[in-house]
């Protein structure tokens, strides 16, 4: 996406329509290019390898997973506290279940549940916070910041207990819940992103050529605020697993026996250091998701990225 | 995004489980080496240190949970002290008398005993105590009801009426601790709800203690800490071991990490009893540390709601006591740890070895489950288990009982609630879920009050009674045995009323509490010595500190 | 002048934002289950004894008049009394916010200086092995919560090491100095106090080390990538050619402007401490406002849950103000308009 400045610069009269030929041009170019950058830093196919990986792993647990009735009701307290062996290469918890056949199917509803709240927060926190940031100063920017402040206030867990009170305890509600509490966090860093690059010059000269608050919004200052942004989603998958479990200890989220990681990782905490491999392999399998992601999204940023190099 | 955890590992203040028994003979630790970095310069105050779950309220009408009424204990002094054999002795009163009626308790003080201040005990004390306990109305005061009348006809004589004879008022006075009068009126602050009495010392008690009892309070952090002292002028001095503690901290935490690295570090003497079994066992192993062990007057019970589908009927209650697998279950607390007999916990005067008890028998299970209404419909009634998620140990034996329930083909779901919302739901009918799983201690060693408290019907509506039994012919037969004075006539009304409870099979009766503390082997402390009453294990006078 | 205008303009704001807030809060207080007097007094208490406190905190009056009672206490700073310590709220978080702030103050000093140095160091050499190392090591910080590196923290050096002491703000047998600021190791220092000095700050390095560790890696992360961005811009090519030194290059023209997000984050991740530090206040014993909300959240001790958040609204509130200020700062071009379209 094109800074307008650099358009500027050519002879023949620029109608609207030429100008988006010209981005056109330039976007498949820089999506070359990028591709090509792409594919040729290891760490970024490093990074779309395990999140296919943990992807398929989430997808086919069932058939993967040594143990798939360890995801299910289960005790077998003969064998509990086993540190990791051959039979039970990642160890098995208090109930004597399988850590490893558990962190395979944990990886399905954390990517799910970081998926979903991702795509829920994501665009509307960014949304806030771009229209906040370029109307800065105005009634607008305000009441939206106001808000904000008021959400970003509330201490997350009464909000959790506040709606585990109101709602049914399902997947779907303790979703909604995350991402609730969630959301201001993006419009607090858009709109402090916004709020400088409103002043930069290909926003004002693209204002001097009329172009529609819209096309500012998004064609001008979004990609600007891509990097950033990207980062911090990428960093969010972690998070977003994680406080997952902060739910499931109110009673909103999904219960035991259903394995998630975090509440994986929370619980095995009390076991430290004597039997470390209850919470260290579910907090490794985030570290990977997260990691995976990451390298992905570092890859995909210089994707879309591709012309500032 | 710094969105962590509230994963809690606070204890349950509500869930207070008790004390030692009398029976068991528990090692005392040997004495070995001190432990690294223990070492004290001799000149200095001795310093006992144990942890507690907080908070900790020393005011004698409030405090009423385990770090309360260990408090309590060692501050204040009562008419009578509760003895190991589950008896009461007695203390500050040189005698009592009793009327023919039952109705007229008549008590002399000993004389010469002093408050902290100096001032000496009267009487009139011990009205203003109970005027104040029953104002006030919190904490213990729910135990010693039915009293019309309190005087103080001289120095030395208090005279109690009571509404109607009852079998427990006079174990009930344990929990009535003499305050200074002069002091707290002194220290009131003229506004309150009490009327002429203001705030009634309220908030200075909350962090000072107006007692005559073997130790004081000389600091207080609210939620960090209590620092007191021994009282050398406690009239009963000669009871203090030659190495009593010159001085005790309370400390507010049980973070098991944290509780470790104090013992290991030697900054921590005797550790709460709300560590993990296995938080215990990694105690063990540290050089010098003994974990002790004994009996308590509390229970684990699997409260099952009956009065909605399917446990509403009777066998299918018995089906799931019959398949749930109480030795597995027992497997997993400390060794030592007995499943129930009976309804109530073992250590209580009046329980009944002999009683009808469950075992796991799935084809009893199987024949009772075909009788049940719902035998062919079970899918359509999956029941739900809740645990409370302060207390993290017990999802393991709920995870147990989708298991074994899964056996008989009764779908189980397991669901862990906070406890305020296990409060909430089990204050009405409609919300109380199939299964609530709770431990529950007896105030008294009495198995009449712990029967009361589970099955009467006026606990139907509170966390201690999931059950909905509201059965008025019950509900007669334990009035009618708590109201009765002769103790054996008493205890032998409880065999009755147990055997009545268990045919009913309302509830899963999972296992008795042990009491777990790790201790350095500086420290002399023997559990056995003492009364199982709650906060007397602790009773500070005993314990002798080597260094 | 600008500055004076735009700073009148927000905190008049932010009374309205307080408003909304003890509404909110006033309502989410109030949804959470359980009653407040049968919790506080427990299920053996005699209803009439509950009835009483019902009476006393107007539990029984509508939510609106209750909100009027508690709004016209809270305007004359009387927030009523708590459940959990039974004594005045205000009394309360004047006695437990200095150490959440002393904890939450190193904590986020630590994250802001550690965070942003390794973010520049990763920039500088990116898509070395420098860069990837720090990148992993911020991915396992991001990930794991606060309270798993209190606990690892207390095993290394409470425990295995026995360097650092494992509860409390001060060793037994260490007199409290005078409190002026109700910062420990302030006041010792005020006090002239050098031992009491030392000893206080071993007690906050392992809880701020903990608190700081996540908020550290997530500001190194966006560092890295704004200040990897901004590098290749026009700008700095520019800056370069026309043979600024590079110390000045980096420092002025790159770092600054490139702090703007990581300075969104920070002042966030610095209110947020206050209501997030729970579980480290509890493991370490840390007499802590966090750990007071939390109880109060978990026992539903009304007046303490509305003044403890009224407490972080405010802390939220002045924290955004800095950071729009400072952000301004960062970048010039930014006007703190005061006034426009008004």
């Amino acid at each position: 996406m094109a800074k307008q400045g650099k358009v500027e610069k050519l002879a023949p009269p620029i109608t609207r329509q030429y100008v988006r030929e010209l981005q056109r041009q330039n976007r498949m170019e820089n999506l070359g290019r990028g591709w090509y950058k792409f594919s040729r830093n290891p760490l970024s196919i490093l990074g779309a390898a395990m999140v296919l990986l943990v992807t398929l792993l989430a997808i086919f647990a069932p058939w993967v997973a040594p143990h798939p009735d360890h995801a299910e009701p289960f005790t077998d307290f003969g064998h509990a506290h086993l540190p990791p062996s051959l039979e039970y290469p990642f160890g098995t918890d208090e109930i004597g279940r399988d850590i490893l056949s558990r962190v395979i199917f944990g990886f399905r509803l954390s990517l799910w549940m970081g998926v979903v709240v991702l795509a829920l927060v994501v665009p509307v926190g960014v949304l806030l916070g771009l229209i906040a940031g370029y109307a800065q100063g105005t009634r607008v920017d305000t009441i939206i910041m106001r808000l904000t402040d008021v959400f970003l206030a509330v201490p997350p867990l009464i909000l959790a207990l506040a709606i585990a009170s109101v709602l049914k305890p399902n997947l779907t509600n303790s979703m909604v819940a995350v991402s609730l509490m969630w959301w201001p966090w993006y419009t607090r860093l858009v709109y402090g992103l916004a709020s400088t690059l409103r002043n930069e010059f290909f926003v004002s000269s693209a204002e001097t050529m009329g172009a529609s608050t819209a096309h500012i919004l998004f064609r001008e200052l979004l990609p600007n605020m891509i990097s950033p942004i990207f980062t911090k989603m990428s960093l969010d998958m972690g998070w977003v697993i994680i406080i997952g479990s902060m739910l499931s200890f109110v009673g909103l989220g999904v219960q035991e026996p259903t394995p998630a990681l975090g509440t994986m990782v929370a619980k095995g905490a009390r076991f430290l250091p004597d039997q470390w491999w209850v919470s260290i392999f579910p907090a490794l399998a985030i570290v990977a998701v997260v990691l995976g992601f990451n390298l992905l999204g570092d890859g995909l940023r210089d994707l879309f990225a591709g012309e500032e190099v | 995004m710094n969105k962590r955890l509230p994963f809690l590992a606070l204890a349950v203040l509500w869930i207070a489980a008790c004390a030692p028994a009398p029976t068991e003979v528990v090692p005392t630790p040997g004495k070995g080496e001190t432990p690294v970095g223990a070492e004290t310069p001799s000149a200095e105050p001795s310093l006992l240190r144990i942890t507690f779950a907080w908070p900790l309220y020393v005011d004698p009408a409030v405090g009423s949970d385990y770090v309360g009424s260990t408090a309590l204990a060692n501050l204040y002094d009562t008419l009578i002290f509760p003895n190991a054999e589950g008896g009461m002795d007695l203390y500050l009163a040189e005698s009592w008398d009793v009327s023919d009626d039952g109705l007229t308790y008549t008590f002399h003080l000993r004389s010469g005993a002093t408050f902290h201040d100096g001032s000496e005990v009267l009487a009139s004390d011990v009205v203003y105590s109970y005027n104040r306990l029953h104002t006030i109305g919190e904490g213990y005061a729910y135990l010693i009801s039915g009293v019309t009348d309190v005087s103080a006809p001289d120095d030395t004589t208090v005279v109690f009426t009571l509404e109607q004879p009852s079998g427990l008022f006079v174990p009930s006075l344990v929990r009535l601790y003499i305050v200074n009068e002069d002091l707290v009126r002194a220290n009131t602050n003229a506004e309150g709800p009490y009327g002429d009495e203001g705030d009634y010392g309220k908030e200075w008690l909350l962090t000072h203690d107006a007692g005559s009892g073997p130790y004081t309070v000389i600091e207080f952090r609210l939620e960090e800490y209590a620092l007191l002292e021994k009282f050398e002028g406690w009239w009963n001095a000669a009871a203090f071991a030659s190495n009593a503690a010159d001085q005790v901290k309370f400390i507010g935490t049980t973070e098991a990490v944290t509780v470790r690295t104090l013992i290991s570090t030697g900054e921590l003497e005797i550790s709460d009893q709300w560590q993990s079994v296995e938080a215990f066992q990694a105690l063990d192993k540290i050089d010098g540390v003994e974990i002790m062990v004994f009996p308590t007057m509390s229970s684990f019970y699997y409260m099952v709601n009956n009065r909605i589908p399917p446990t509403d009927d009777v066998h299918c209650r018995r089906a799931m006591s019959w398949a749930f697998d109480y030795q597995a279950a027992v497997a997993l607390e400390w060794p030592g740890t007995q499943q129930m007999v009976g309804p109530v916990p073992a250590t209580l005067g009046g329980h009944d070895p002999n009683v009808f008890t469950f075992h796991r028998d799935l084809d009893q299970a199987r024949a009772e489950l075909a009788q049940c209404a719902y035998a062919d419909e079970l899918d359509k009634y999956p029941v739900q288990i809740d645990w409370v998620s302060e207390v993290p140990a017990e999802e393991k034996f709920a995870l147990l009982f989708q298991a074994n329930m899964a056996e008989i083909g009764i779908p189980v779901e397991v669901v862990s609630v906070p406890w305020l919302t296990v409060v909430e739901n089990t204050a009405k009918q409609e919300t109380s879920p199939h299964i609530v799983t709770i431990y529950v201690s007896s105030a008294l060693p009495e198995a009449g009050l712990m029967i009361k408290d589970r099955y009467h019907s006026s606990t139907a509506p509170t966390w201690q009674q999931n059950e909905w039994l509201l059965d008025p012919e019950l509900d007669a037969a334990i009035e009618d045995a708590l109201a009765t004075v002769d103790e054996e006539a008493r205890f032998a009304k409880y065999l009755d009323l147990q055997a009545t409870i268990m045919d009913m099979a309302p509830s899963l009766f999972l296992y008795d509490q042990l009491e777990q503390h790790a201790v350095v082997d500086y420290v002399d402390w023997t559990p056995e010595a003492n009364s199982a009453v709650m906060g007397y294990q602790l009773f500070l006078p005993w314990i002798g500190v080597n260094r | 002048m600008r500055l004076l205008a735009f700073l009148a303009r927000r905190i008049y704001q932010s009374i309205f934002v307080l408003l909304g807030l003890s509404v909110l809060i006033f309502i989410i207080a109030r949804i959470l289950p359980g009653d407040p007097a049968r919790t506080a007094l427990g299920a053996r208490a005699p209803q009439w004894v509950v009835e009483r406190l019902r009476e006393d905190m107007h539990l029984n009056d509508p939510v609106p008049v209750q909100y009027v009672y508690w709004l016209r206490g809270a305007l004359g700073g009387d927030f009523g009394i708590s459940l959990v310590t039974r004594r005045d709220v205000a009394n309360d978080i004047i006695e437990f916010f200095p150490a959440s702030f002393e904890l939450v103050l190193l904590a986020g000093i630590i994250s802001g200086v550690a965070g942003i140095g390794l973010g520049t160091l990763s920039a500088r050499h990116k898509d070395t092995w420098v860069d990837n190392v720090v990148r992993i090591l911020s991915y396992m910080g991001v990930v794991t919560p606060a309270f798993v590196f209190a606990i690892i923290l207390l095993l290394i050096f409470g425990l295995a090491l026995g360097w650092l002491p494992a509860i409390g703000r001060l060793s037994d047998g260490i007199p409290a100095p005078p409190t002026v600021t109700g910062l420990m190791t302030v006041d010792a220092l005020l006090a002239g106090q050098l031992a009491t000095f030392w000893d206080a700050l071993k007690h906050l390095i392992m809880p701020a080390v903990a608190l700081a560790l996540g908020a550290l890696s997530q500001e190194a992360r966006i560092t890295r990538a704004t200040m990897a961005d901004n590098l290749s811009k026009d700008y700095i090519a520019t800056a370069r050619s026309l043979g600024i030194p590079e110390r000045i290059v980096m420092g002025r023209f790159l770092l600054k402007p490139s702090l703007i997000p990581t300075v969104s984050i920070l002042g966030l991740d610095f209110a947020g401490s206050f209501s997030n530090a729970f579980l480290v206040e509890l493991i370490f014993n840390w007499p802590g406002l966090s750990r007071y909300g939390m109880n109060a959240m978990l026992r539903k001790d009304l007046n303490a849950i509305s003044a403890v958040i009224l407490v972080l609204g405010v802390i939220f509130i002045t924290v955004n103000i800095v950071v729009d200020l400072v952000v301004g700062g960062l970048d010039p071009r930014i006007r703190l308009r005061a006034a426009r379209s008004e």
